[in-house]
Protein backbone atom coordinates (compact mmCIF):
# COMPACT_ATOMS: atom_id res chain seq x y z
CA UNK A 1 0.00 0.00 0.00
CA UNK A 2 1.36 3.43 -1.00
CA UNK A 3 0.79 6.26 1.41
CA UNK A 4 -0.67 9.45 -0.03
CA UNK A 5 1.71 12.32 -0.77
CA UNK A 6 0.94 15.87 0.24
CA UNK A 7 2.47 18.83 -1.56
CA UNK A 8 1.76 22.23 -0.04
CA UNK A 9 2.33 25.19 -2.36
CA UNK A 10 2.61 28.76 -1.11
CA UNK A 11 3.88 32.09 -2.39
CA UNK A 12 2.80 35.66 -3.01
CA UNK A 13 -0.34 36.40 -5.02
CA UNK A 14 0.38 36.10 -8.74
CA UNK A 15 3.70 34.28 -8.34
CA UNK A 16 2.44 31.29 -10.34
CA UNK A 17 1.34 28.74 -7.72
CA UNK A 18 -1.69 27.52 -9.63
CA UNK A 19 0.24 27.38 -12.89
CA UNK A 20 2.99 25.31 -11.23
CA UNK A 21 0.42 22.93 -9.74
CA UNK A 22 -1.37 22.52 -13.07
CA UNK A 23 1.92 21.80 -14.82
CA UNK A 24 2.65 19.16 -12.18
CA UNK A 25 -0.70 17.48 -12.87
CA UNK A 26 0.40 16.76 -16.43
CA UNK A 27 3.17 14.37 -15.32
CA UNK A 28 1.10 12.36 -12.87
CA UNK A 29 -0.57 8.98 -13.21
CA UNK A 30 -1.60 8.72 -9.54
CA UNK A 31 -5.06 9.74 -8.31
CA UNK A 32 -4.88 13.53 -8.00
CA UNK A 33 -6.55 15.77 -5.45
CA UNK A 34 -6.57 19.55 -5.12
CA UNK A 35 -7.35 21.44 -1.95
CA UNK A 36 -7.36 25.21 -1.54
CA UNK A 37 -8.46 25.93 2.02
CA UNK A 38 -10.93 28.77 2.22
CA UNK A 39 -11.46 29.02 -1.53
CA UNK A 40 -14.99 29.79 -2.55
CA UNK A 41 -16.77 27.36 -4.85
CA UNK A 42 -17.07 30.10 -7.49
CA UNK A 43 -13.29 30.41 -7.71
CA UNK A 44 -11.88 30.94 -11.19
CA UNK A 45 -9.02 28.54 -10.39
CA UNK A 46 -11.49 25.78 -9.61
CA UNK A 47 -13.42 26.47 -12.79
CA UNK A 48 -10.24 26.34 -14.85
CA UNK A 49 -9.17 23.20 -13.09
CA UNK A 50 -12.51 21.58 -13.88
CA UNK A 51 -12.19 22.46 -17.58
CA UNK A 52 -8.51 21.54 -17.95
CA UNK A 53 -8.13 18.60 -15.59
CA UNK A 54 -11.50 16.94 -15.06
CA UNK A 55 -9.74 13.89 -13.60
CA UNK A 56 -8.48 15.91 -10.60
CA UNK A 57 -10.76 15.68 -7.60
CA UNK A 58 -11.32 19.00 -5.85
CA UNK A 59 -11.70 18.74 -2.08
CA UNK A 60 -14.37 21.11 -0.73
CA UNK A 61 -13.63 22.79 2.61
CA UNK A 62 -16.54 21.11 4.35
CA UNK A 63 -15.45 17.61 3.30
CA UNK A 64 -11.72 18.08 3.78
CA UNK A 65 -11.40 15.99 6.91
CA UNK A 66 -13.44 13.14 5.49
CA UNK A 67 -11.68 13.07 2.09
CA UNK A 68 -8.17 13.45 3.54
CA UNK A 69 -8.73 10.55 5.91
CA UNK A 70 -9.88 8.17 3.19
CA UNK A 71 -7.52 8.85 0.30
CA UNK A 72 -6.88 6.06 -2.19
CA UNK A 73 -3.52 4.29 -2.52
CA UNK A 74 -0.78 6.48 -3.95
CA UNK A 75 -2.94 9.60 -4.05
CA UNK A 76 -1.18 12.91 -4.54
CA UNK A 77 -2.80 15.88 -2.80
CA UNK A 78 -1.86 19.42 -3.77
CA UNK A 79 -2.67 22.05 -1.14
CA UNK A 80 -2.56 25.57 -2.45
CA UNK A 81 -2.23 28.25 0.21
CA UNK A 82 -3.70 31.62 -0.59
CA UNK A 83 -2.36 34.90 0.71
CA UNK A 84 -5.03 34.87 3.42
CA UNK A 85 -3.71 31.66 5.05
CA UNK A 86 -0.82 31.67 7.54
CA UNK A 87 2.12 29.38 6.84
CA UNK A 88 1.84 28.32 10.48
CA UNK A 89 -1.69 27.06 10.01
CA UNK A 90 -2.47 23.96 12.14
CA UNK A 91 -3.73 22.34 8.94
CA UNK A 92 -0.20 22.27 7.55
CA UNK A 93 1.43 20.92 10.66
CA UNK A 94 -1.14 18.12 10.79
CA UNK A 95 -0.13 16.80 7.35
CA UNK A 96 3.25 15.42 6.26
CA UNK A 97 3.65 17.94 3.43
CA UNK A 98 6.48 18.54 1.02
CA UNK A 99 6.51 22.34 1.11
CA UNK A 100 7.02 24.22 -2.15
CA UNK A 101 7.30 28.01 -2.35
CA UNK A 102 6.75 29.73 -5.70
CA UNK A 103 8.43 33.12 -5.41
CA UNK A 104 9.49 35.94 -7.72
CA UNK A 105 13.14 35.57 -8.84
CA UNK A 106 14.28 38.81 -7.20
CA UNK A 107 13.02 37.79 -3.75
CA UNK A 108 15.98 36.37 -1.82
CA UNK A 109 14.64 36.25 1.73
CA UNK A 110 11.07 35.86 2.91
CA UNK A 111 8.79 33.84 5.14
CA UNK A 112 8.26 31.52 2.17
CA UNK A 113 12.00 30.85 1.87
CA UNK A 114 12.18 29.89 5.54
CA UNK A 115 9.13 27.68 5.29
CA UNK A 116 9.84 25.82 2.04
CA UNK A 117 11.58 22.51 1.35
CA UNK A 118 11.77 23.49 -2.30
CA UNK A 119 11.93 26.91 -3.96
CA UNK A 120 10.46 27.41 -7.43
CA UNK A 121 11.17 30.64 -9.27
CA UNK A 122 7.88 32.06 -10.50
CA UNK A 123 6.64 35.29 -12.06
CA UNK A 124 8.57 38.53 -11.68
CA UNK A 125 5.64 40.24 -9.97
CA UNK A 126 5.17 43.34 -7.87
CA UNK A 127 4.69 42.46 -4.20
CA UNK A 128 1.51 43.31 -2.34
CA UNK A 129 1.52 45.76 0.53
CA UNK A 130 2.89 43.73 3.47
CA UNK A 131 0.90 45.71 6.04
CA UNK A 132 -2.52 46.06 4.51
CA UNK A 133 -4.33 42.90 3.42
CA UNK A 134 -5.81 43.26 -0.09
CA UNK A 135 -9.48 42.81 -0.88
CA UNK A 136 -10.64 39.85 -2.90
CA UNK A 137 -13.72 40.48 -5.03
CA UNK A 138 -15.25 37.81 -7.16
CA UNK A 139 -18.49 37.14 -8.92
CA UNK A 140 -19.89 34.35 -11.07
CA UNK A 141 -20.60 35.31 -14.69
CA UNK A 142 -22.42 32.18 -15.76
CA UNK A 143 -24.75 32.86 -18.68
CA UNK A 144 -23.11 36.19 -19.54
CA UNK A 145 -21.61 36.54 -23.02
CA UNK A 146 -19.33 39.51 -23.63
CA UNK A 147 -18.96 41.91 -26.51
CA UNK A 148 -15.20 41.43 -27.19
CA UNK A 149 -14.24 45.11 -27.75
CA UNK A 150 -16.21 46.12 -24.65
CA UNK A 151 -14.47 43.46 -22.58
CA UNK A 152 -11.12 44.69 -23.81
CA UNK A 153 -11.96 48.24 -22.71
CA UNK A 154 -13.15 47.06 -19.28
CA UNK A 155 -10.01 45.01 -18.73
CA UNK A 156 -7.71 47.87 -19.74
CA UNK A 157 -9.54 50.20 -17.35
CA UNK A 158 -9.66 47.67 -14.52
CA UNK A 159 -6.00 46.71 -14.71
CA UNK A 160 -5.04 50.36 -15.28
CA UNK A 161 -6.55 51.34 -11.92
CA UNK A 162 -9.79 53.04 -12.99
CA UNK A 163 -11.80 51.20 -10.33
CA UNK A 164 -9.15 50.79 -7.61
CA UNK A 165 -5.63 49.41 -7.51
CA UNK A 166 -5.70 45.94 -9.02
CA UNK A 167 -2.91 43.53 -8.15
CA UNK A 168 -4.35 40.42 -9.72
CA UNK A 169 -7.25 39.68 -12.03
CA UNK A 170 -8.30 36.35 -13.40
CA UNK A 171 -11.46 35.34 -15.10
CA UNK A 172 -13.25 33.04 -17.46
CA UNK A 173 -15.34 34.91 -20.02
CA UNK A 174 -17.73 33.60 -22.66
CA UNK A 175 -17.40 35.03 -26.18
CA UNK A 176 -20.13 35.37 -28.83
CA UNK A 177 -18.41 32.83 -31.10
CA UNK A 178 -18.86 30.19 -28.38
CA UNK A 179 -15.29 30.25 -27.11
CA UNK A 180 -14.49 30.64 -23.43
CA UNK A 181 -11.36 32.64 -22.61
CA UNK A 182 -9.22 32.42 -19.51
CA UNK A 183 -7.89 35.91 -18.77
CA UNK A 184 -5.02 36.56 -16.39
CA UNK A 185 -3.38 39.79 -15.22
CA UNK A 186 -0.66 40.18 -12.60
CA UNK A 187 0.63 43.65 -11.64
CA UNK A 188 4.27 43.95 -12.63
CA UNK A 189 3.98 41.57 -15.57
CA UNK A 190 3.49 43.00 -19.03
CA UNK A 191 0.04 42.89 -20.57
CA UNK A 192 -3.04 40.79 -20.03
CA UNK A 193 -2.89 37.12 -20.97
CA UNK A 194 -5.76 35.64 -22.98
CA UNK A 195 -5.97 31.84 -23.31
CA UNK A 196 -8.68 29.98 -25.18
CA UNK A 197 -9.99 27.14 -23.02
CA UNK A 198 -9.96 23.78 -24.73
CA UNK A 199 -13.68 23.12 -24.36
CA UNK A 200 -16.46 22.91 -26.97
CA UNK A 201 -17.87 26.15 -28.37
CA UNK A 202 -21.23 27.04 -26.83
CA UNK A 203 -23.46 28.07 -29.72
CA UNK A 204 -26.98 27.49 -28.36
CA UNK A 205 -28.09 30.51 -26.33
CA UNK A 206 -26.61 31.55 -23.02
CA UNK A 207 -23.89 29.15 -21.84
CA UNK A 208 -24.87 26.82 -19.00
CA UNK A 209 -21.35 26.36 -17.72
CA UNK A 210 -19.13 28.05 -15.17
CA UNK A 211 -17.50 31.42 -15.76
CA UNK A 212 -16.52 34.24 -13.44
CA UNK A 213 -14.02 36.88 -12.40
CA UNK A 214 -11.75 37.39 -9.39
CA UNK A 215 -9.98 40.62 -8.58
CA UNK A 216 -7.43 41.15 -5.82
CA UNK A 217 -6.42 44.70 -4.92
CA UNK A 218 -7.10 47.77 -2.87
CA UNK A 219 -10.00 50.26 -2.76
CA UNK A 220 -11.90 48.28 -5.36
CA UNK A 221 -15.13 49.93 -6.53
CA UNK A 222 -16.95 46.64 -6.64
CA UNK A 223 -20.40 47.86 -7.69
CA UNK A 224 -18.93 49.95 -10.48
CA UNK A 225 -16.81 47.04 -11.73
CA UNK A 226 -19.87 44.78 -11.77
CA UNK A 227 -21.98 47.40 -13.59
CA UNK A 228 -19.28 48.10 -16.17
CA UNK A 229 -18.91 44.38 -16.87
CA UNK A 230 -22.67 44.09 -17.31
CA UNK A 231 -22.67 47.08 -19.69
CA UNK A 232 -20.33 45.07 -21.91
CA UNK A 233 -22.36 41.86 -21.85
CA UNK A 234 -24.71 40.99 -24.69
CA UNK A 235 -28.51 40.74 -24.77
CA UNK A 236 -30.25 37.52 -25.85
CA UNK A 237 -30.96 38.70 -29.40
CA UNK A 238 -27.35 39.76 -29.94
CA UNK A 239 -26.06 36.43 -28.64
CA UNK A 240 -28.43 34.56 -30.96
CA UNK A 241 -27.40 36.73 -33.90
CA UNK A 242 -23.65 36.20 -33.33
CA UNK A 243 -24.08 32.46 -32.81
CA UNK A 244 -26.11 32.16 -36.00
CA UNK A 245 -23.50 34.17 -37.88
CA UNK A 246 -20.75 31.86 -36.62
CA UNK A 247 -22.71 28.75 -37.59
CA UNK A 248 -23.37 30.15 -41.07
CA UNK A 249 -19.70 30.94 -41.62
CA UNK A 250 -18.54 27.63 -40.11
CA UNK A 251 -21.06 24.96 -41.12
CA UNK A 252 -20.52 21.58 -39.50
CA UNK A 253 -19.45 19.15 -42.20
CA UNK A 254 -21.71 16.18 -42.35
CA UNK A 255 -20.08 12.80 -42.26
CA UNK A 256 -20.28 10.96 -45.54
CA UNK A 257 -21.40 7.36 -45.20
CA UNK A 258 -19.40 4.96 -47.37
CA UNK B 1 -1.03 83.28 -44.81
CA UNK B 2 -0.77 81.39 -41.56
CA UNK B 3 -3.76 79.28 -40.48
CA UNK B 4 -4.60 77.46 -37.28
CA UNK B 5 -7.00 74.52 -37.63
CA UNK B 6 -8.53 72.79 -34.64
CA UNK B 7 -11.17 70.15 -34.11
CA UNK B 8 -13.03 68.00 -31.57
CA UNK B 9 -13.15 70.28 -28.54
CA UNK B 10 -15.88 68.22 -26.87
CA UNK B 11 -16.88 70.68 -24.18
CA UNK B 12 -13.35 70.94 -22.78
CA UNK B 13 -13.06 74.66 -22.07
CA UNK B 14 -9.66 74.43 -20.34
CA UNK B 15 -8.13 72.74 -23.37
CA UNK B 16 -9.72 75.27 -25.75
CA UNK B 17 -8.32 78.18 -23.76
CA UNK B 18 -4.84 76.68 -23.82
CA UNK B 19 -4.99 76.11 -27.57
CA UNK B 20 -6.27 79.63 -28.23
CA UNK B 21 -3.38 81.04 -26.19
CA UNK B 22 -0.92 78.91 -28.14
CA UNK B 23 -2.45 80.09 -31.44
CA UNK B 24 -2.16 83.66 -30.23
CA UNK B 25 1.55 83.19 -29.58
CA UNK B 26 2.02 81.94 -33.16
CA UNK B 27 0.35 85.04 -34.61
CA UNK B 28 -1.91 83.32 -37.13
CA UNK B 29 -4.04 85.15 -39.67
CA UNK B 30 -7.08 82.91 -39.46
CA UNK B 31 -8.47 80.12 -37.26
CA UNK B 32 -10.76 77.34 -38.53
CA UNK B 33 -12.64 74.85 -36.40
CA UNK B 34 -13.76 71.44 -37.66
CA UNK B 35 -16.60 70.87 -35.22
CA UNK B 36 -17.51 68.58 -32.35
CA UNK B 37 -17.73 71.53 -30.03
CA UNK B 38 -19.87 69.53 -27.60
CA UNK B 39 -20.19 66.01 -26.20
CA UNK B 40 -18.51 64.15 -23.31
CA UNK B 41 -16.93 67.27 -21.79
CA UNK B 42 -18.41 69.38 -18.96
CA UNK B 43 -18.57 72.83 -20.60
CA UNK B 44 -20.47 72.60 -23.92
CA UNK B 45 -22.12 76.03 -23.64
CA UNK B 46 -18.93 77.86 -22.68
CA UNK B 47 -17.03 76.31 -25.57
CA UNK B 48 -19.65 77.29 -28.13
CA UNK B 49 -19.88 80.81 -26.72
CA UNK B 50 -16.10 81.19 -27.00
CA UNK B 51 -16.04 79.99 -30.62
CA UNK B 52 -18.94 82.29 -31.48
CA UNK B 53 -17.45 85.29 -29.75
CA UNK B 54 -14.22 84.91 -31.71
CA UNK B 55 -16.18 84.44 -34.93
CA UNK B 56 -14.18 81.35 -35.87
CA UNK B 57 -15.43 79.72 -39.10
CA UNK B 58 -16.62 76.30 -37.94
CA UNK B 59 -18.12 73.27 -39.63
CA UNK B 60 -20.55 70.90 -38.01
CA UNK B 61 -19.21 67.82 -36.24
CA UNK B 62 -20.98 64.54 -35.63
CA UNK B 63 -21.71 65.37 -31.98
CA UNK B 64 -23.02 68.80 -32.99
CA UNK B 65 -25.31 67.09 -35.49
CA UNK B 66 -26.46 64.50 -32.94
CA UNK B 67 -27.40 67.20 -30.45
CA UNK B 68 -29.53 68.86 -33.13
CA UNK B 69 -30.97 65.80 -34.91
CA UNK B 70 -30.80 63.11 -32.23
CA UNK B 71 -28.91 59.86 -32.26
CA UNK B 72 -29.25 57.82 -35.42
CA UNK B 73 -25.71 56.63 -35.73
CA UNK B 74 -24.31 54.10 -38.10
CA UNK B 75 -22.13 51.26 -36.75
CA UNK B 76 -18.98 53.34 -37.12
CA UNK B 77 -19.98 55.74 -34.37
CA UNK B 78 -19.59 53.17 -31.64
CA UNK B 79 -17.12 50.34 -31.98
CA UNK B 80 -18.32 48.56 -28.85
CA UNK B 81 -21.46 48.14 -26.81
CA UNK B 82 -19.78 49.80 -23.84
CA UNK B 83 -18.75 52.79 -25.95
CA UNK B 84 -22.34 53.10 -27.16
CA UNK B 85 -23.74 53.11 -23.62
CA UNK B 86 -21.22 55.72 -22.53
CA UNK B 87 -21.81 57.79 -25.64
CA UNK B 88 -25.53 57.80 -24.97
CA UNK B 89 -24.97 58.88 -21.36
CA UNK B 90 -22.85 61.77 -22.56
CA UNK B 91 -25.40 62.66 -25.24
CA UNK B 92 -28.29 62.72 -22.76
CA UNK B 93 -26.35 64.89 -20.31
CA UNK B 94 -25.31 67.34 -23.05
CA UNK B 95 -28.84 67.40 -24.46
CA UNK B 96 -30.18 68.43 -21.05
CA UNK B 97 -27.72 71.21 -20.27
CA UNK B 98 -27.31 72.84 -23.65
CA UNK B 99 -28.82 76.31 -24.10
CA UNK B 100 -31.40 76.86 -26.88
CA UNK B 101 -29.25 79.46 -28.66
CA UNK B 102 -26.27 77.09 -28.58
CA UNK B 103 -28.37 74.33 -30.14
CA UNK B 104 -29.51 76.77 -32.82
CA UNK B 105 -25.94 77.80 -33.53
CA UNK B 106 -24.90 74.14 -33.89
CA UNK B 107 -27.86 73.48 -36.18
CA UNK B 108 -26.77 76.21 -38.57
CA UNK B 109 -23.15 75.18 -38.91
CA UNK B 110 -22.12 74.23 -42.45
CA UNK B 111 -20.98 70.69 -43.25
CA UNK B 112 -18.05 71.90 -45.34
CA UNK B 113 -16.02 75.08 -45.46
CA UNK B 114 -13.97 76.07 -48.47
CA UNK B 115 -11.26 78.71 -48.90
CA UNK B 116 -9.50 78.78 -52.28
CA UNK B 117 -7.77 75.38 -52.63
CA UNK B 118 -8.47 74.36 -49.03
CA UNK B 119 -11.48 72.41 -47.78
CA UNK B 120 -12.49 71.88 -44.16
CA UNK B 121 -14.73 69.05 -42.91
CA UNK B 122 -15.26 67.27 -39.63
CA UNK B 123 -15.11 63.60 -40.67
CA UNK B 124 -15.07 63.40 -44.44
CA UNK B 125 -16.80 65.23 -47.28
CA UNK B 126 -19.31 62.33 -47.27
CA UNK B 127 -20.38 62.58 -43.68
CA UNK B 128 -19.46 64.08 -40.33
CA UNK B 129 -19.46 60.50 -39.06
CA UNK B 130 -17.02 58.99 -41.52
CA UNK B 131 -13.43 58.46 -40.40
CA UNK B 132 -10.58 59.34 -42.73
CA UNK B 133 -8.06 57.12 -41.01
CA UNK B 134 -4.43 57.35 -42.11
CA UNK B 135 -4.64 53.68 -43.10
CA UNK B 136 -7.63 54.25 -45.41
CA UNK B 137 -7.28 52.85 -48.92
CA UNK B 138 -5.36 55.38 -51.03
CA UNK B 139 -7.90 55.49 -53.85
CA UNK B 140 -10.79 56.08 -51.43
CA UNK B 141 -8.80 58.81 -49.66
CA UNK B 142 -8.01 60.47 -52.99
CA UNK B 143 -11.67 60.30 -53.99
CA UNK B 144 -12.65 62.12 -50.80
CA UNK B 145 -10.22 64.96 -51.53
CA UNK B 146 -11.17 65.19 -55.22
CA UNK B 147 -14.86 65.40 -54.31
CA UNK B 148 -14.20 68.76 -52.64
CA UNK B 149 -12.30 70.25 -55.57
CA UNK B 150 -9.56 71.30 -53.14
CA UNK B 151 -5.90 70.39 -52.98
CA UNK B 152 -5.76 70.19 -49.20
CA UNK B 153 -8.49 68.63 -47.10
CA UNK B 154 -8.50 69.38 -43.37
CA UNK B 155 -10.41 66.93 -41.19
CA UNK B 156 -10.73 65.81 -37.59
CA UNK B 157 -12.95 63.14 -36.01
CA UNK B 158 -10.23 60.47 -35.51
CA UNK B 159 -8.69 62.46 -32.64
CA UNK B 160 -5.22 61.51 -33.79
CA UNK B 161 -3.46 64.16 -35.91
CA UNK B 162 -1.68 63.20 -39.11
CA UNK B 163 -0.60 64.47 -42.51
CA UNK B 164 -1.08 62.27 -45.54
CA UNK B 165 0.28 63.16 -48.96
CA UNK B 166 -1.43 61.57 -51.94
CA UNK B 167 1.00 61.96 -54.79
CA UNK B 168 1.61 60.40 -58.15
CA UNK B 169 -2.01 59.31 -58.40
CA UNK B 170 -2.93 57.93 -61.81
CA UNK B 171 -6.57 57.49 -62.69
CA UNK B 172 -7.55 55.06 -65.45
CA UNK B 173 -11.08 54.91 -66.81
CA UNK B 174 -12.46 52.37 -69.26
CA UNK B 175 -15.88 53.14 -70.65
CA UNK B 176 -17.75 50.35 -72.39
CA UNK B 177 -21.10 51.27 -73.95
CA UNK B 178 -23.33 48.91 -75.89
CA UNK B 179 -22.71 49.16 -79.63
CA UNK B 180 -19.66 51.34 -79.21
CA UNK B 181 -15.98 50.67 -79.01
CA UNK B 182 -14.40 50.74 -75.58
CA UNK B 183 -12.69 54.01 -74.74
CA UNK B 184 -9.88 54.55 -72.28
CA UNK B 185 -8.84 57.70 -70.48
CA UNK B 186 -5.93 58.25 -68.21
CA UNK B 187 -5.03 61.23 -66.11
CA UNK B 188 -2.49 62.02 -63.45
CA UNK B 189 -3.61 63.71 -60.27
CA UNK B 190 -1.38 66.37 -58.81
CA UNK B 191 -0.39 66.26 -55.17
CA UNK B 192 -3.32 66.21 -52.78
CA UNK B 193 -3.05 66.31 -49.06
CA UNK B 194 -5.15 65.31 -46.05
CA UNK B 195 -4.35 67.04 -42.78
CA UNK B 196 -5.99 65.78 -39.63
CA UNK B 197 -6.04 68.35 -36.83
CA UNK B 198 -6.33 65.83 -33.98
CA UNK B 199 -8.41 66.82 -30.98
CA UNK B 200 -8.37 69.78 -28.65
CA UNK B 201 -10.51 68.36 -25.88
CA UNK B 202 -10.45 64.60 -26.20
CA UNK B 203 -7.04 63.41 -27.37
CA UNK B 204 -6.38 59.80 -28.18
CA UNK B 205 -2.64 59.74 -28.49
CA UNK B 206 -1.77 58.47 -25.02
CA UNK B 207 -1.21 61.89 -23.43
CA UNK B 208 -3.79 64.36 -22.17
CA UNK B 209 -2.36 67.27 -24.19
CA UNK B 210 -4.54 69.09 -26.71
CA UNK B 211 -3.55 68.94 -30.39
CA UNK B 212 -4.19 71.19 -33.39
CA UNK B 213 -2.31 72.19 -36.57
CA UNK B 214 -0.69 75.28 -38.01
CA UNK B 215 -0.60 75.59 -41.81
CA UNK B 216 1.30 78.06 -43.93
CA UNK B 217 -0.48 78.52 -47.27
CA UNK B 218 2.67 79.92 -48.92
CA UNK B 219 5.27 77.39 -47.82
CA UNK B 220 2.67 74.55 -47.45
CA UNK B 221 4.34 73.75 -44.16
CA UNK B 222 2.26 71.86 -41.61
CA UNK B 223 3.07 72.00 -37.89
CA UNK B 224 1.30 69.60 -35.55
CA UNK B 225 1.02 71.31 -32.18
CA UNK B 226 0.63 69.51 -28.86
CA UNK B 227 -0.38 71.80 -26.04
CA UNK B 228 -0.30 70.90 -22.33
CA UNK B 229 -3.10 72.31 -20.22
CA UNK B 230 -4.56 71.84 -16.75
CA UNK B 231 -6.55 68.72 -17.63
CA UNK B 232 -7.15 68.03 -13.93
CA UNK B 233 -9.52 71.02 -13.87
CA UNK B 234 -11.56 69.42 -16.66
CA UNK B 235 -11.46 66.05 -14.86
CA UNK B 236 -12.76 67.67 -11.69
CA UNK B 237 -15.54 69.42 -13.62
CA UNK B 238 -16.54 66.12 -15.27
CA UNK B 239 -17.07 64.56 -11.84
CA UNK B 240 -18.72 67.68 -10.38
CA UNK B 241 -21.17 67.90 -13.26
CA UNK B 242 -22.29 64.30 -12.73
CA UNK B 243 -20.78 62.88 -15.90
CA UNK B 244 -19.35 59.35 -15.55
CA UNK B 245 -16.06 59.54 -13.60
CA UNK B 246 -14.50 57.08 -16.06
CA UNK B 247 -14.47 59.98 -18.60
CA UNK B 248 -12.08 61.85 -16.27
CA UNK B 249 -9.88 58.79 -15.80
CA UNK B 250 -9.63 58.27 -19.57
CA UNK B 251 -9.07 61.97 -20.35
CA UNK B 252 -6.15 62.09 -17.89
CA UNK B 253 -4.49 59.27 -19.84
CA UNK B 254 -5.13 60.55 -23.34
CA UNK B 255 -7.35 57.56 -23.96
CA UNK B 256 -10.43 59.33 -25.34
CA UNK B 257 -13.70 59.04 -23.47
CA UNK B 258 -15.39 56.20 -25.26
CA UNK B 259 -15.34 56.44 -29.00
CA UNK B 260 -12.73 55.09 -31.34
CA UNK B 261 -12.60 53.80 -34.89
CA UNK B 262 -11.01 50.59 -35.98
CA UNK B 263 -12.09 49.83 -39.50
CA UNK B 264 -10.34 52.00 -42.10
CA UNK B 265 -12.47 50.53 -44.90
CA UNK B 266 -15.82 51.29 -43.36
CA UNK B 267 -18.00 53.60 -45.42
CA UNK B 268 -20.38 55.47 -43.19
CA UNK B 269 -24.01 54.61 -44.00
CA UNK B 270 -25.60 57.36 -42.00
Amino acid sequence: MNNPSFIAVAGPSGSGKTTWIQQSFKDQTAPLFYFYPGLDTISVDLMRLGYGFPEVQVIPDQQAQQVLSSLPDGAVVYLELGFHLSLESPLLSALPCHQVAVVPPYLQESEWHEWADEIVLGNDIAMLDAVKQPELWHTPLQGQVFDPPSLEVVLVELTGGAYGKVHRLKGIFEMPDGQALYIDFVAGLEGIEYTELNIPRWLEGRPHRLSGIEVTGYNLEQKLIAQTLLDGSLADDMIASYQQQYKTLNPVEEEIAV
Amino acid sequence: MKLAVMSCIHGNYEALNAVLSDIDRHKTDQIYCLGDLVGYGPHPNAVVEMIRSLDIPTCQGCWDEDIVDGLNACDCSYPSQLAEKRGKQAHEWTDQVIHPEVREYLANLPITLQAENLAFVHGSPNSQHEYLLPSMDGFAALERVLSTGADVLFCGHTHVPYVRDLEGGKLSMRVHQPGQAETQKQSTVSLKRIINAGSVGEPRHGRPNATYVLYDTDSKQVTLREVPYDYQKTCLAIVEQGLPPIFAWRLARGMEFAERADDPNHVCQR
